[in-house]
């Protein structure tokens, strides 16, 4: 049992928002007990003024870093070695819609190879994952049969597949998204699994005595309640298909973000390498930022 | 869940009940509350090839509008026999009727509240309290239009003291609003009997008085037949007309105990002297 609720490991990942809020029975409330005029308003001002806080604080950090990066550059002096932030800002400007000479594509150019293979492979792989994780959560012979097989492939690093993929899919788009469909999909089946196990079974009984059908129970309970948890699940998946994308890219492809960075790192464009890494991260946080959109559309107590 | 966890075999409880369909409120007019008939149930768990007795030969009739607390210590089967009353485990022998009607599966006419409130957080007050009858008029059961639910659920926000609270979700309120909300959320479906399954067993010490003094007073106002299971004993007193003693091998019914305590009753009537008599002759029944 307890292998259900247990995540894969988290590589490189952003779920540090604040915990969301727990309604069973040991949480005291939010509100105070013994004044019934408690004002909700007031309460959400404070809870918003708080999530500002949080964000200028969080603010505050990427600005340290930028700080600090700077004041290394311009101490070690050395652009093949630490090209300053204002270099990387100026070859990032430069190269966004200019080729480099080596690869003959612009940066915009790789970064949209790179979004569309992780757009494909992530939405197939979160398809195939979800399916399978609702399989496995209503028919117990389901459960039986997949879990073993997702218990072997889980720790593969989907990365010692390629050469593999290489042979059996050739050299194109394919093998690539393959890559990151066998690293999505095991684990969102396991994550919705644990998300689906998790509604509580008087959560359903309580719709079902309160005149719900079976079928209205599963839509608007069931899978309304698991939500939160697949999109959870969701996220991490994201930031390991990023991983794998770029990695995949470095070692075996002639185009993407990866393939730039490392062509970059042949010709000792340094700055360009930091522009590629940069540019990973702006698109890693902006599809973090709608798949957490939409966590707080579905779950409103992690909206602060 | 401690509410779960009173038979060996608790893991087998299944949400659906042995009929495929949800039987409809009866009409929804009704005053009051129904009687329950509960005749010879039993009750036995398979799992791995152990058998555990959960119930065996059990029989109550509580009257309608009858407040009665089931009571007794873990694992005597209190919780079972409320999922057989509420249609959400069928039992191997014997009947379960509710005003007059067999017992066939979950039905809004039968309310059920539990230890924890089991709000849906992704909804606010209103919209929780508006479940019901949103879910039941999508199969055509409540006739009741938007306009004419929403002055419902505004009435009976203001019953339960949340007037205010009908845009807070679950997470924002305190552990006592969510019990209040939960309960306002079973009322709206006119049930003629509730069943509760210890449904302040989590809160603090005072909260829970609170909660004793909100469920009298609404009870007075509704009067629809309740089973309360508990294992408190004060609890029981305090709020049961009777109370049923569970308990024995196999589980089941022993005494069931009258209170002699006037109605309508208040938290402080746990000072008197009938009370403290009340509660040491469950207390010896207890101890058999």
């Amino acid at each position: 049992m307890s292998a259900w609720r247990s995540l894969p490991p988290l590589g490189t990942d952003t779920l540090i928002d604040d915990p969301p809020a727990r309604l069973d029975s040991g949480d005291r409330g939010a509100l105070d007990e013994q004044d019934d005029r408690a004002d909700l308003a007031a309460y959400r001002q404070a809870r918003r003024r708080a999530r500002t806080r949080r964000l200028a604080i969080g603010a505050a950090g990427l600005i340290g870093l930028a700080v600090a990066w700077q004041i290394a550059a311009t101490l070690i002096g050395d652009a093949v070695f630490l090209p300053s932030v204002t270099q990387t800002v100026h070859a990032f400007l430069h190269y966004w819609d200019r080729p480099y000479p080596s690869q003959g594509k612009p940066l915009w150019y790789d970064a949209v190879i790179s979004l569309r293979r992780i757009v494909i492979g992530f939405a197939i792989g979160v398809v195939a994952g979800v399916t399978l994780g609702a399989a496995m959560s209503a028919s117990r012979v389901a459960r039986h049969l997949v879990d073993p097989v997702i218990e072997v492939l889980r720790p593969l690093p989907p990365l010692a597949f390629i050469p593999l993929f290489i042979i059996w899919f050739g050299i194109g788009e394919l093998p690539k998204e393959v890559l990151i469909v066998i690293g999505v999909t095991p684990i969102m089946a396991i994550t919705t699994v644990a998300a689906l196990d998790e509604v509580p079974e008087d959560l359903l009984l309580c719709a079902r005595t309160l005149g719900a059908s079976r079928l209205y129970t599963l839509l608007h309970v069931q899978i309304r309640a698991a939500l939160p948890g697949i999109l959870t699940g969701m996220r991490i998946c994201m930031a390991g298909a990023w991983t794998s994308i770029v990695a995949a890219e470095l070692i075996a492809a002639t185009s993407g973000l990866g393939y730039l960075i490392g062509q970059a790192g042949d010709y000792l464009n340094i700055a360009l390498v930091f522009s590629g890494l940069i540019c990973i991260a702006l698109i890693a946080l902006a599809l973090d930022a709608c798949i957490r959109g939409l966590l707080l559309l579905t779950d409103p107590s992690r909206r602060t | 869940m401690g509410a779960q966890a009173d038979v060996g075999g608790a893991g087998d409880l299944k949400v659906t009940g042995p009929a495929d369909t949800t039987e409809p409120a009866q009409g929804s007019a009704r005053p009051g509350g129904a009687e329950v008939q509960i005749d010879g149930i039993g009750k036995t768990f398979r799992r791995s090839g152990r058998r555990t007795v959960a119930l065996a030969g059990v029989n109550l009739e509580v009257r309608a509008g009858e407040l009665v607390c089931l009571l007794g210590p873990s694992g005597c089967g209190k919780s079972t026999l409320l999922r057989i009353v509420a249609g959400a485990l069928a039992q191997d022998e014997g009947t379960v009727t509710v005003g007059g009607q067999p017992v066939k599966g979950p039905s809004p006419d039968r309310g059920m509240l539990f230890q924890s409130p089991m709000l849906f957080p992704w909804l606010t007050t209103k919209k929780n309290i508006l479940f019901g009858p949103k879910a039941q008029r999508s199969r055509g059961l409540d006739e009741r239009d938007d306009p004419e639910l929403d002055a419902e659920a505004d009435a009976i926000l203001d019953t339960v003291g949340l007037g205010k609270f009908g845009d807070a979700f679950p997470h924002e309120l305190s552990g006592g609003m969510r019990h209040r909300a939960a309960f306002a959320r079973a009322l709206i479906t006119r049930p003629s009997l509730l069943l509760m399954d210890e449904p302040f067993g989590a809160l603090d010490a005072i909260t829970r008085l609170r909660m004793h003094d909100f469920l009298l007073n609404i009870w007075e106002q509704y009067r629809t037949t309740i089973i309360f299971v508990t294992h408190d004993i004060e609890e029981a007193v305090l709020l049961g007309d009777r109370v049923a003693v569970m308990g024995g091998r196999p589980p089941g019914i022993g005494e069931v105990i009258d209170i002699p305590l006037g109605r309508p009753r208040h938290a402080v009537d746990a000072d008197t002297e009938s009370f403290l008599v009340a509660k040491r002759r469950i207390r010896a029944s207890l101890m058999v």
